[in-house]
């Protein structure tokens, strides 16, 4: 099993700290577009839009980081040698969350809840570096996080929290009659 | 003329253009992913692998994968598997399906595919319900598990299936949980590479008809012991842990099919020409 949050090192080396940024990003990129065709097959396609829109922003951030990261060669880790707080890179969506019939808002949720990992992550890998060029370079990426944050806030600001019977379903699947 | 070097393949340069028809938040989704990450770890090329399957929503995923697939009939993906290997001793074989497949209706077939130790990694999706058919009891089901299909729950113990794996002779014997993705690969590549049957019995939530099983991310933890070799240590912890334990427990040094026979087996031409068509 990956190694639980107690464990978890925020030392990094600067090709770490990218190859991690990176990764956080096409992660991200990767399972915002899985739930976009999960939604879409079953017929939420507002919330499919929003997923592929998300997935096509993370696209954005790791295109900056790739570009950040310039010669830096990137070391090359197996998936569980990745440092991550949870099980999962931050910005990975929690399939515990997801449900056929979410809404946008809760679509946004998740999504400003993995900003908020990603922005405390690289915090907490800049509180952890001595160096002061790895650290700078993790604050920048925090600050990366945070206007995601602010911008996932403005948007979750249009999209008021659904009634309580959001899940209703006159059909349900489990309906075994 | 220049020599061609591979290209080192990426975790998603093995998934097929068919999309997943899972339920959005299925764990079986994790273990596609583990899994492709997996056989890009160790470097295997699509046509080097062979995916088995019998029936079933975990039993879907030699389609979303390009490797070689077979999605055969309800329970019989390990007689499948062996058939595979032994024809074809070079392709790695992963076999792969549920908890309804692999130990009800295959539950023989999983007896008998440990005892002989063929080089083959089963992985069970084990989300203990039928998904497919809308929720019926399977073998690993709580006798309490209280559902319109079996109200008040089936009243039946459930079974152990690594315990069954390790007293009838798999060779490596571990459980993953879907929802560490890269927990799951790291034990997978342990699984595929360790010689003779291993069998890897996922804990992967049915999020529509276990809904309860959201809260497994919750329950599960690493195992507290590293795998031992003593089969029956391993059974003992297993009898004894909260099901919840992750890691590899057990890791056998029985050899393989091949080297138990003292050859590998040929075929015989003459049959193989009578089933020309």
């Amino acid at each position: 099993m990956s190694k639980a949050p107690d464990t978890f090192s925020r030392s990094f080396s600067m090709a770490e700290l990218l190859v991690h940024a990176l990764v956080i990003e096409l992660e991200a990129v990767q399972s915002y577009k899985d739930l976009a065709v999960q939604m879409g097959q079953c017929g939420n396609n507002e919330v499919a839009g929003l997923f592929e829109k998300m997935s096509e922003l993370e696209a954005g951030h790791a295109a900056k980081i790739r570009e950040k990261a310039g010669d830096i060669e990137l070391p090359e880790l197996a998936p569980w040698e990745y440092r991550w707080a949870g099980l999962e890179p931050p910005e990975n969506i929690d399939l515990a969350g997801i449900h056929y019939l979410m809404t946008p808002h809760h679509a946004l949720r998740l999504a400003l809840e993995n900003e908020m990992n990603a922005m405390a992550f690289f915090e907490a890998a800049a509180n952890g570096s001595t160096d002061q060029r790895i650290r700078s370079l993790a604050i920048d990426f925090a600050e990366d996080e945070r206007q995601h944050v602010a911008w996932m806030e403005d948007w979750l600001a249009k999209y008021p929290e659904p009634d309580a019977d959001w899940d209703y379903d006159p059909d349900p699947p489990a309906a075994i009659d | 003329m220049s020599a061609r070097v591979p290209r080192k393949l990426k975790a998603s340069d093995y998934k097929s253009d068919t999309r997943p028809v899972w339920c959005p938040g299925c764990g079986d989704f994790h273990v596609l992913h583990s899994l492709t990450k997996a056989v890009a770890q160790i470097g295997l090329r699509p046509e080097e692998i062979a995916v088995i399957s019998g029936i079933g929503c975990s039993s879907r995923i030699p389609a979303y994968l390009n490797s070689y697939g077979f999605h055969g009939v309800h329970g019989r993906a390990l007689p499948l598997a062996t058939g595979v290997k032994v024809a074809r001793p070079d392709l790695t074989v992963i076999c792969a399906g549920g908890d309804g497949d692999g130990f009800s209706i295959g539950g023989n077939h999983l007896l008998h595919a440990c005892r002989r130790n063929i080089d083959i990694t089963y992985i069970v999706m084990d989300n203990e319900v039928y998904g497919m058919t809308k929720g019926q009891p399977s073998p690993t089901t709580a006798p309490d598990w209280d559902s319109k299909i079996a109200p008040g729950g089936p009243g039946i113990s459930p079974f152990y299936p690594l315990v069954i794996a390790l007293a009838s002779g798999a060779n490596f014997v571990a459980r993953a949980f879907s929802g560490d993705p890269n927990g799951t690969a790291q034990i997978l590549v342990d699984a595929i590479r360790h010689p003779g049957f291993s069998f890897v019995q996922v804990l992967s939530p049915c999020v529509t008809f276990r809904p309860d099983q959201r809260e497994w991310k919750k329950q599960v933890h690493p195992a507290p012991v590293t795998p031992t070799s003593d089969a029956s240590q391993a059974a003992r912890r297993v009898m004894t842990d909260d099901g919840f334990n992750i890691g590899v427990l057990y890791k056998g040094s029985r050899g393989p099919y091949w080297q138990t026979v003292g050859q590998e087996i040929r075929f015989d031409r003459n049959i193989e020409e009578e089933f020309l068509i």
